[in-house]
């Protein structure tokens, strides 16, 4: 018997009792249309979470902080160790790091031209800058080169204003909508010169000055309020502020942190794993070495966790959907083959092998199957589409254009559909072993 | 091979038993008969003498208790289970009393059904069919469903579809059981003359004596044994 004639026989022996065929395809149609969707969720959501996650911070860096917390008494709470080059060497050390920078960071009153602000000022190793995913969108990078060059945050502008002006033309644009200004006063600074002014507990005061060389861009929120100069030049301004009293004791800042057992310490040290699987890991390494570590991977762990429940709470019941799907194909090719007993043996009879039959039937059960599956697929689609139609809504169009809850990609599509045809094909097995056992002359009596 | 001197039919003790609880019914106690390849052989007898099941051995549905049964120089009872379809569509044709038609096909598809699982093309195979549909009688009929049809309409589809595969031998179980004097007349016409016109060896079982004796020879069977056997000249048969 030709394929296609088997198909066509098939595709017929279907449509002769509509009503039951559509009841069956609308079974494994549900139980399709639940595991796409709940796939697609669960893809979706581990991807817009990476996605949001990855604007608030890199997913490939750990910071280690030097931040020791006191209790009351002013004892140290748990042990921190030092940040030293020692430390920097350590860490350099492990496996899966591509890159380590020590860093300072200071505070000041900075001038601009006229206008006056306040800068957080991040020292770096310049020569790593480029290997820690910073960006710019105006002039270039740090080098290993470079002395009194700093590269800003894209947000940075919006700190100065001048004094003799009551208002900013951007004082009108929203906050929510500012890293979108095409009028960043940010931009203007690249190329200027900024000015930081300083002054040490003695109560000094010295000005050290920069070239803006260089713009991150606004998008990356982590980054995007600081300035970042080499390392050895924020050192001595550190080394200026601290003046004297620095040398001798820990100095106990306004918000209750205290500096490491050195004031050479640095202040905190970036690492730059090869990809997030491995910063996973490295992040726990380095907290099981005695660091203070932090990545925004961490909370990637727990995300994928929930990420992982819910697609298996919501595939398990899409499973159980498609197991019933199964039993009901199974009833309705056993009703089938009851019916048609007669019409097998008289099928037999005039030279139907069994071969013929058992495809037959595995036929008409995987067609089933597969019509379950496109329509599974087709609804799933549509409310994939609800689905992310609503949730964009709900969350505001802050999220971007790639933001979707639910997604089904090619793969899943492609899954779905032999997957449900394997399911009829399966639930087909035993009724068409039944149909093959029909003997022909006790089919043919009965009438 | 088989040689054209040999009979088509042999069979030898044949003994067929069921059983039915613990008691033992004998359907069959001991037949022996040769049949010549294109003689047309009615089996007469009472009902529940034995005619069917030895016309279900004969065509390989039933297998037997004893004895030996060579069709068309196959031994059935070496032949393996799966093999029977193919040995009955190679060489056996069956009409049956209630015609067996599958009530969703057309005449046209019911007739050409054993060219399916032959797997012959659509085009050859429906050509086939209109010829054969043609020749019982049906041209105008082809597409309708069995529903559609009076019951010697059906027949004359069910004589079609047995002689599609140009079979060595027609098994015909009661074909005229459910018709009337005038179809009955009819429908054996057809059966005899294409039968004839195709070289094919017929068996029909009747219990019309009138229907018998339009056979080359009849036997007559009772309580499972040949106990009779007769046979007529008919000059148009010839
Ligand atoms: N499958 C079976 N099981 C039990 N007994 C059977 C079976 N088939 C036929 N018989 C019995 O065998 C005998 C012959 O039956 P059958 O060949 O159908 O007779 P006929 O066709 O001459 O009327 C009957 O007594 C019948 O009851
Ligand atoms: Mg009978």
């Amino acid at each position: 018997m030709s394929k296609l004639d088997i198909l066509l026989m098939a595709w017929q022996n279907l449509l002769r009792r509509k009503v039951r065929t559509f009841l069956t395809v609308l079974g494994v149609l549900i139980g399709t249309t639940s595991i796409v969707v709940m796939i697609s969720l669960g893809i979706g959501l581990k991807e817009s979470i990476t996605q949001n996650m990855a604007q608030w911070g890199s997913l490939n860096q750990i910071t280690i902080n030097s931040f020791v917390q006191f209790d009351e008494e002013g004892k140290p709470i748990g042990e921190a160790k030092a940040l030293n080059d020692n430390a920097v060497e350590e860490l350099r050390s492990l496996s899966g790091v591509l890159a380590v920078s020590p860093g300072y960071e200071i505070g000041g009153e900075a001038s601009w031209g006229r206008r006056q602000g306040y800068i957080s000022l991040v020292g770096l190793d310049p020569s790593q800058m480029r290997q820690f995913e910073f960006e710019t969108t105006r002039g270039r990078l740090l080098e290993s080169e470079d002395r009194f060059n700093i590269v800003l945050g894209g947000m940075v502008g919006y700190n100065f204003r001048d004094p003799s002006k009551p208002m900013e033309p951007h004082d009108e644009i929203p906050w929510e909508d500012r890293h979108l200004d095409e009028h960043n006063p940010t931009i203007a600074m690249v190329d200027e010169r900024i000015t930081l002014n300083v002054r040490n507990n003695t109560g000094r005061e010295r000005k050290f000055s920069f070239n803006v060389i260089g713009m991150i861009d606004p998008l990356k929120m982590d980054r995007s309020w600081n300035a970042y100069a080499p390392i050895e030049e924020v050192k001595d301004i550190r080394t200026f502020i601290q003046g004297n009293t620095a040398k001798n004791n820990r100095a106990r800042t306004d918000n209750g942190y205290v500096q490491g057992p050195s004031s050479d310490d640095y202040n905190f040290i970036w690492v730059q794993s090869e990809n997030i699987e491995r910063t996973k890991d490295l992040s726990k390494e380095i907290r099981d070495m005695g660091y203070q570590a932090y990545s925004m991977a961490d909370n990637l762990e727990g995300i994928e966790e929930t990420s992982r429940i819910i697609q298996a709470i919501l595939g398990g019941i899409g499973a159980i959907t498609l197991f019933v799907a199964a039993i009901g194909i199974i009833n309705t090719m056993i009703m089938s083959i009851y019916e048609r007993t007669r019409e097998i043996g008289v099928m037999k009879v005039i030279g139907a092998t069994f071969s013929d039959i058992r495809i037959l039937f595995l036929t008409e059960a995987g067609l089933i199957g597969l019509a379950g599956g496109f329509a599974g697929l087709g609804l799933s689609y549509l409310l994939s589409f609800v689905v992310n139609k609503v949730t964009a809504n709900m969350f505001g169009p802050g999220m971007g254009a790639e933001f979707a809850i639910s997604m089904i990609p090619p793969w899943l599509a492609l899954f779905a559909l032999v997957f449900s045809f394997f399911i009829g094909l399966l639930a087909g097995l035993y009724p068409a072993n039944r149909a093959v056992k029909i003997s022909p002359i006790e089919a043919i009596r009965t009438s | 091979m088989l040689n054209s001197s040999d009979p088509l039919v042999r069979i030898k003790e044949l003994k067929k038993y069921y059983r039915v609880g613990d008691e033992r019914i004998e359907a069959l106690r001991g037949i022996d008969l040769e049949i010549p390849q294109g003689e047309f052989i009615s089996i007469v007898g009472t009902s529940g003498s034995g005619k069917s099941t030895l016309l279900n051995i004969m065509s390989g549905l039933e297998r037997p208790t004893k004895g030996e049964v060579v069709i068309a120089g196959a031994r059935l009872q070496k032949v393996k289970e799966r093999r029977l379809s193919d040995f009955r569509r190679e060489n056996i044709g069956f009409i049956f009393q209630s015609y067996n038609l599958l009530v969703q096909l057309t005449a046209l598809e019911n007739t050409v059904l054993p060219l399916i699982f032959r797997g012959v093309g659509k085009k050859d195979r429906e050509k086939r069919g209109r010829e054969i549909l043609e020749i019982v009688g049906l041209s105008d009929r082809m597409y309708n469903k069995p529903n559609q049809m009076s019951g010697g309409q059906q027949q004359r589809v069910s004589i079609a579809r047995a002689l599609i595969n140009r079979p060595k031998i027609i098994f015909a179980d009661e074909p005229t059981g459910n018709l009337d004097s005038k179809t009955t007349e009819e429908i054996l016409e057809l059966l005899i003359t294409t039968a004839r016109a195709h070289h094919s060896t017929l068996v029909m079982v009747t219990h019309d004596p009138a229907v018998a004796k339009r056979a080359d020879r009849s036997i007559h069977l009772q309580d499972g044994m040949i106990i009779r056997e007769e046979r007529y000249h008919h000059e148009e048969n010839r």
